[in-house]
């Protein structure tokens, strides 16, 4: 019950950090969409507009145009989070007060991300009502939904621990931004978050699946599509991963907090 | 005989940093080929600090004092030696031994910035687990002493420097820990504050049966806080005991100084034989006089010549820091000693 409450009031706080700045509240609801009318959208619209075109591997206009949107909502959803502040709050020395406290680092910046899936919940099921109000976003069943959101916040999980164990590398690297700007464009790419992973050839979709890329955002696009049929199988290697990289995390933590230093005290 | 705290025996701790040329050419440089450069910011250090203690830990910037308080915390790793707080190994970190120690870093705020400093004590209190009624009463303790009642419903971030500090100190003893360690406290406070801030931790102390080790520059603090002092310089332990002691490590002799109504000369024997240090208006002179002679040679000063005003100096823990800060080969000396308690040194006056 202690434990309950420790975790409650941390992420409580964290709430109160994340929306203390209401402006940068409201852009986080607006600008995905925004980049989705003025790219996406266009993009494809124009594509299509082609009249030799009228599917692309399986997709018409109204397909891809769910695709994309349920790629933004998966993004919020399930990448939202970013641990862009831990690797400079290990290089800047601001980590010292979460070394001292009896309540771990890991278990402040969890707590924090919890808020954080709160928080994007809320953001995310505005934007579903705003794209399906407007006729651009067809919802297939009330379940689906429910089916969708469930995995993404569980690929949220995973999406966690890959951005901590980047945030730890803070420890050896001065700067960290470039090896995370990496991590996106790949991830970008390979999770299918620019295009369809049936856009790709065969064969490198097949070596795909052995990586953690497509379950970030191609399973969960495809969950929320109702064309998922194998969600067991994605829970399972979602889970596998997360594993994988607790232990990776753990490991590297207790390496790394032998170099800190504590700059700037 | 009192329980002992703190203990370190050869206590080490080394940093590797790289040189880096300036400019473009330098970055370069320095990305194929590293100078790395190995510096051991605490060496050898042995300490033994007992219950109910107030240690005043000084030295000049640079000098290991932040780098020792960080192991003791076990915000940083020793690379050598032992050291037990409270009988734990701070470098494990054990939940127990952290629900037992502070840390308050002037320079740095441990407050969550957006939000009221409550909002960050209730949130304290779930990580420290404290009772309901024994959290009110602390809060309503500290902030009365402290007089901040008003303004812990306020945003930190719209705080003044010396609230806000008032705030940490509130923060860090909300679960009153056994040892409190306290980082340049008052760093940039106006007068009235630091007072304010001294006064608090002295009556804390008082009330509290803690522990307190505490750095600073500002030798008002130490002087008004500390009953022991621990000096170092580069890494090494250079004296260690009261601060009666320290205060005459450079020579029992006393500072006096002499305002007289007009323009004396300077060139008779009583000035001469201790060290006088005039004002260009001849009107003023600084006099070091043995203390077992202070009251006769004063008295007879008084009685010969024209005096306005005299006073014997308030910080002389202040001229022994600046000296010993001008002139590091004293502090070698002293080291030569081994540290504790060493005897009077004689020394040039600056």
């Amino acid at each position: 019950m202690v434990h309950v409450l420790k975790w409650w009031q941390t992420i409580k706080i964290s709430w109160s950090n994340h929306t203390a700045y209401r402006m940068n509240f409201f852009l986080q609801i607006i600008g995905p969409a925004l980049v989705f009318f003025f790219v996406k959208y266009n993009l494809w619209s124009s594509i299509y507009s082609d009249k030799s075109v009228e599917v692309i591997k399986g997709y018409t206009l109204s397909q891809m145009i769910d695709y994309h949107v349920w790629a933004m909502i998966v993004g919020l959803l399930a990448k939202g989070h970013s641990a862009m502040n831990l690797s400079e709050d290990i290089r800047l020395g601001r980590i010292s007060s979460f070394l001292i406290y009896p309540f771990n680092f890991w278990e402040f910046h969890t707590a924090s991300f919890l808020s954080f899936q709160i928080l994007q919940t809320f953001i995310v099921s505005i934007s579903i009502c705003l794209f399906w109000s407007i006729g651009i976003l067809s919802i297939p069943s009330m379940s689906i939904l429910m089916t969708g959101f469930l995995y993404c916040l569980f690929v949220s999980c995973f999406w966690y621990t890959l951005q901590y164990l980047t945030g730890l590398i803070g420890f050896w690297l001065e700067e960290t931004w470039i090896l995370r700007v990496i991590l996106e464009i790949l991830t970008a790419f390979l999770s299918g978050a620019i295009i369809p992973l049936e856009l790709y050839p065969k064969w490198f979709v097949s070596f795909l699946e052995w990586t953690p890329f497509p379950y970030l955002t191609y399973f969960p696009i495809k969950t929320f599509m109702g064309q998922n049929s194998e969600l067991f199988t994605s829970y399972s290697v979602v889970t596998i991963w997360i594993i994988i990289f607790c232990f990776i995390n753990h490991f590297i933590w207790k390496r790394g907090i032998r170099l800190y230093t504590g700059a700037g005290m | 005989m009192k329980k002992t705290v703190i203990y370190s025996q050869k206590l080490e701790k080394k940093f590797t940093s790289y040189k880096k040329k300036p400019g473009l050419l330098g970055s370069l440089k320095s990305l194929f080929v590293r100078d790395y450069i190995t510096k051991k910011a605490v060496k050898d250090f042995d300490l033994d600090i007992k219950k109910g203690e107030i240690i005043g830990l000084l030295g000049p910037n640079g000098a290991g004092k932040t780098t020792l308080m960080k192991m003791f915390t076990g915000i940083v790793v020793p690379s050598q030696g032992t050291l037990k707080v409270l009988g734990y190994t701070p470098s494990e970190r054990n939940k127990l031994f952290r629900k037992k120690i502070a840390l308050v870093m002037g320079q740095k705020s441990q407050l969550w910035w957006d939000i009221p400093a409550m909002d960050s004590f209730l949130l304290l209190q779930r990580f420290y687990e404290i009772e309901e009624t024994q959290f009110e009463k602390r809060i309503k303790t500290m902030s009365t002493l402290l007089d901040v009642e008003d303004l812990l419903h306020i945003h930190v971030r719209k705080l003044s420097l010396g609230e806000r500090m008032k705030m940490e100190l509130m923060a860090s003893l909300i679960h009153s820990p056994e040892i409190i360690f306290l980082d340049e406290p008052t760093i940039g406070l106006d007068l009235i504050s630091q007072e304010n801030i001294r006064n608090f931790i002295k009556e804390y102390h008082q009330k509290n049966e803690c522990t307190i080790i505490v750095t600073s520059h500002y030798m008002a603090d130490v002087q008004a806080l500390c009953e022991r002092l621990v000096l170092i310089f580069d890494g090494d332990k250079t004296f260690d005991g009261p601060l009666s002691d320290f205060e005459t490590i450079l020579g029992k002799e006393k500072n006096v100084t002499f305002n007289f109504s007009s323009p004396q000369n300077t060139n008779l024997e009583v000035w001469k034989s201790y060290e006088a240090k005039w004002d260009p208006h001849h009107v003023q002179v600084d006099l070091r006089i043995p203390e077992e002679k202070l009251r006769s040679v004063a008295l007879d000063i008084l009685k010969e010549f024209p005096v306005t005003e005299f006073n014997t100096e308030k910080m002389p823990i202040e001229r022994v820091m600046k000296t010993l800060m001008k002139n590091p080969q004293i502090v070698k000396q002293l080291n030569g000693k081994n540290g504790a308690n060493v005897g009077t040194i004689s020394t040039e006056r600056e």
